[in-house]
């Protein structure tokens, strides 16, 4: 059996698990995260609207209305350093009734409450003024300027990333199957996984929609993870002009509603619905939701057309009974952390809620975990050159640099081999992942070119057969084997 | 970055690129180059390894990589210029282009014409909004058909088809003689969307269950596909409750169309038709940029290969004689407008100095004797029959087009019962 020695483990590689390893990575410390799948993000932080919301939407007093406005400076205090995507594009809440409107002057005297910056009611002309595709029936926004898209897959990969420079280890398709504890449950040592043991005197719990299991392998009941799944759908980047900002329909007691943005690439994103179910993991979508979906974003936005669908995806909301976030050090076990219940303003929260987990550690934990300054400490890096994004000299410069840029593999979206060889040495195993670092496949064809090709080269990387190749890891190989093979066996 | 001057630039290196290339070398251009992003020539052609090509141009059934054989030997014989593995990927309202390859970095090129072959591409999953959850195992007919066929390797053991576009039809078979079980093919419309030929040769000569009114509602299956639901559509094309079920398979091919491949045509600048998703084109390929043409399947999907090439062929002699200055200007245009059951069609206009082939599809398929007409008597043809996977072709000289009185300036075909 397999034993490896840390000073802390994290349950769950998502926004939250890989923000946190990125601030204890800044600590001279063993860190290893654990992510049953096989690239990240996966679960929530991978599907979601990737929105860095302004902090509006939470009752003052609860640790969202704390954390969500302090995790979006956040966001923009890293942006730079840690090399992800964000678009300063404001947000509206779009109110179309007159009790809406009073809605709306209820979430600014909220959002003032919370310490948002700059949000204004505007009338629904001026509005239309700046989002000359808002619907006419709009007739009055609240409108937030620190309201921001951001690329999620970029960002976790970030801060992952960023970690993994400074040392923290990252252990992919390793599922915790049972913690270890001393007897009676009092202190926690570690945790038993499908890859053997890992032993930490601190063990932090952010694994998202599973969070509840995990907590209650330590003996803590009170996490109950009450999924609800959220579908949405992506148009080509023929659409993507028809929003600046981030459009939401007023809130209602089903949450945000949904929502119209341009994504960080330009493609809309429309959605989510929210539909409770019993499975963690059924991310499957539907065709009510698609109808929905598009009702919903066509009230906003009315000249969306059907047709510029290019594919559709679901994530499942880690909502809690509470409602708000559950982030407690156990007294017993002891070492034992639960940053459970992150959904939204999860995404939005996880940088601020990971400085404070570090705080957490330092003040009550300080007997299992010593915090020294990590001294080779990089708080900066870079992300893969973003091709299709480089003027022509800047395009000319990397080609000298490696020829391989000038090999394009996605036509789409102008995906290099370079990037694509550059994702794999910085830990893509599968074509989901090749996808989550360099947009291959991400276009209008859906990888249908691409697919074959990202696969040849993630089989010379690491030296496997194509046979073996997955698309996101698992049983979920591309091909069954070679041709042929259906013959010889008949002839055995 | 080097800059790079040539007289005609054909981008794509299929059937009708290659062809384009022929056709300028031969109307007169010095230094005709057809930039291609692949490794080979012959486009996706080269994965079509079944027969049926070539009947129209060389009166004898081709592979499809012979097909191209043929052309390409001609090209070369011709003088036309290849650069392979090398990518258009960005192009200038003027009709410049960058390319780039890993051995001659990035270069821009000016050309005194453009052909357009970029050809189409097959329409993904997402497009077609199949919902549940997203397993491995789920390809384009034309990805599948490369992985067999030029790579070697079974995408799937048991499959089902969505579409009856010809690539599904001709996958259905191809994988059955790999072994591969196919559970059926499952059709929308209530014709088929391919060719009858091929609905006979690599359905019914092989025993493949073909459902028409029929889609699939839903994907199963986590990591590997496991199975889809399928059901009977109504005539608004939506599901029939109650008549849903589950077919076990662990591959989906998807034959649902295909989209003529336009982003560096709408960088050009040039008109993209709504209905055809190809530029706007008259009879001589020329698009609303006067030095940018298009041919094949960019323009108009097309059923049959020889079409394209002669297209193609026609596209390269007339941007060659835009570069050297011997194109004749229309004095006189015609606007062509889509009469009844008339799906699409190009060109979408006429300039009286050239003879014209309108290419037609129907929307519904007429079954007995029918009429394509071009009015003011310009054209007219009967036919047994008419469907929407066949082309018809619509015939105009140059003369008949002059000799119409002064205040026509719209011509429109129609297709007709008789």
């Amino acid at each position: 059996m397999i034993q490896r020695l840390f000073d802390v483990i994290i349950i769950g590689a998502g926004i939250v698990g890989a923000a946190l390893a990125r601030e204890l990575s800044a600590y001279a410390m063993r860190v290893a995260v654990l992510d049953k799948a096989a690239e990240i993000p996966s679960g929530a932080s991978r599907a979601n609207s990737a929105m860095i919301h302004a902090g509006y939407d939470d009752k003052p007093g609860t640790q969202k209305a704390r954390f969500c406005p302090s995790g979006n400076r956040r966001f923009h205090e890293l942006q730079g350093p840690l090399d992800f995507t964000l678009r300063e594009c404001g947000s509206y809440v779009c109110a179309f009734e007159e009790d809406e409107i009073r809605h709306l002057d209820a979430l600014l005297d909220q959002g003032k409450r919370n310490g948002v910056p700059g949000m204004e009611i505007i009338s629904g002309d001026t509005l239309r003024d700046r989002e000359p595709h808002a619907s006419r029936e709009i007739r009055a926004a609240l409108w937030a300027p620190s309201g921001a898209i951001v690329n999620n897959f970029e960002a976790v990969l970030a801060f992952m990333d960023n970690a993994q420079q400074n040392g923290v280890e990252l252990f992919l398709e390793t599922q915790v199957t049972g913690l270890l504890c001393s007897e009676e449950k009092q202190e926690v040592f570690g945790v038993e996984t499908t890859k053997g043991r890992f032993l930490a005197p601190v063990v932090i719990n952010a694994a998202g929609v599973h969070a509840g299991e995990i907590s209650r392998m330590a003996g803590e009941e009170s996490v109950r993870i009450r999924p609800t799944r959220g579908e949405y759908f992506i148009t080509d980047k023929t659409v993507g002009h028809l929003v600046k900002g981030f459009f939401f329909a007023c809130p209602s007691a089903k949450g945000k509603g949904i929502t119209v943005a341009s994504t960080a690439e330009h493609n809309l994103l429309i959605g989510p619905t929210s539909t409770p179910q019993t499975d963690l993991e059924d991310t499957s979508t539907t065709m009510k939701g698609l109808e929905e979906v598009l009702d919903g974003a066509r009230k906003l936005v009315p000249d969306i057309p059907s047709g510029a669908v290019i594919t559709s995806f679901a994530g499942v909301r880690a909502n809690t009974l509470s409602g708000d976030f559950n982030i407690a050090v156990l007294r017993k076990p002891r070492g034992f952390v639960n940053v459970a219940g992150i959904k939204s303003p999860g995404f939005t929260s996880a940088p601020a809620i990971a400085l404070h987990v570090v705080e957490m550690l330092r003040e009550e934990l300080a007997d299992r975990v010593i915090m020294t300054p990590n001294p080779h400490f990089v708080p900066e890096r870079t992300h893969i050159p973003r091709f299709a994004e480089l003027s022509m000299e800047e395009r000319e410069a990397l080609v000298r640099r490696d020829p391989r840029f000038a090999q394009i593999v996605c036509r789409c979206e102008t995906v290099t081999e370079a990037q694509v060889v550059e994702a794999i040495r910085r830990g893509a195993r599968t074509v989901a992942a090749v996808k989550i670092w360099t947009r291959a496949g991400a276009g209008r064809c859906q990888g249908g070119f691409c697919g074959p090709r990202v696969a040849d080269i993630l089989a010379r990387e690491l030296g496997i057969p194509l046979e073996e190749v997955t698309r996101h890891g698992g049983h979920s190989r591309l091909l069954v084997g070679r041709t042929k093979e259906y013959w010889f066996r008949g002839n055995e | 970055m080097t800059d790079i001057r040539i007289d005609v630039a054909v981008i794509g290196a299929g059937p009708a690129g290659v062809a384009a290339g022929i056709g300028a070398r031969e109307a007169g251009a010095e230094h005709v180059v057809v930039f291609e992003r692949d490794w080979d020539l012959g486009g996706i052609l080269q994965q079509c390894i079944h027969p049926g090509f070539g009947l129209h141009t060389f009166k004898e059934e081709l592979t499809g990589p012979e097909y191209m054989h043929r052309w390409i030997e001609r090209a070369h014989g011709a003088g036309v210029t290849f650069r392979t593995n090398t990518m258009v990927f960005r192009m200038e309202e003027d009709g410049s282009f960058w390319t780039m390859n890993p051995n001659e970095g990035i270069r821009h090129v000016h050309a005194g014409a453009i052909v357009l072959g970029m050809g189409c591409r097959e329409r993904p999953l997402g497009a077609i909004r199949v919902p549940g959850s997203r397993p491995a195992g789920i390809y384009t007919a034309g990805t599948a058909q490369r992985f067999v066929n030029m790579e070697g390797y079974m995408p799937g053991n048991r499959v089902v088809v969505l579409g009856s576009g010809d690539i599904g039809l001709i996958m259905a078979r191809r994988m059955m003689w790999e072994g591969a079980s196919v559970e059926g093919v499952f059709e929308i419309m209530s014709w088929p969307g391919g060719l009858r030929r091929n609905i006979a040769q690599c359905l019914d000569d092989y025993g493949i269950p073909f459902y028409l009114d029929h889609t699939v509602t839903r994907v199963h299956g986590k990591d590997r596909l496991e199975g889809v639901t399928v059901a009977k559509v109504d005539a608004n094309k939506k599901p029939i409750l109650g008549t849903e079920r589950f077919v076990a398979c662990d591959t989906l091919l998807l034959a649902v169309g295909l989209i003529p491949e336009n982003e560096l045509s709408r960088m050009a600048g040039v008109q993209i038709h709504p209905v055809t998703g190809g530029p706007v084109v008259n009879q001589c390929l020329q698009t609303t940029r006067e030095n940018v043409f298009a041919a094949g399947n960019v323009v108009i999907v097309y059923d049959l290969v020889d079409w394209v090439s002669a297209e193609g062929y026609k596209a390269g002699k007339n941007a060659a004689l835009f570069a050297l200055d011997g194109l004749p200007k229309a004095t006189r245009r015609f606007d062509v407008r889509g009469g009844e059951n008339v799906r699409l069609f190009s060109p979408q206009w006429l300039s009286d100095q050239e003879d014209a082939t309108i290419f037609l599809r129907v929307t519904k398929p007429v079954e007995q004797r029918c009429r394509v007409t071009a009015d003011h008597g310009l054209f007219s043809k009967t036919l047994r029959y008419a469907r929407p996977g066949e082309m018809n072709e619509v015939h105009i000289k140059a003369e008949q087009l002059r000799m119409l009185p002064p205040d026509v300036r719209e011509i429109t075909v129609d297709v007709e019962e008789e």
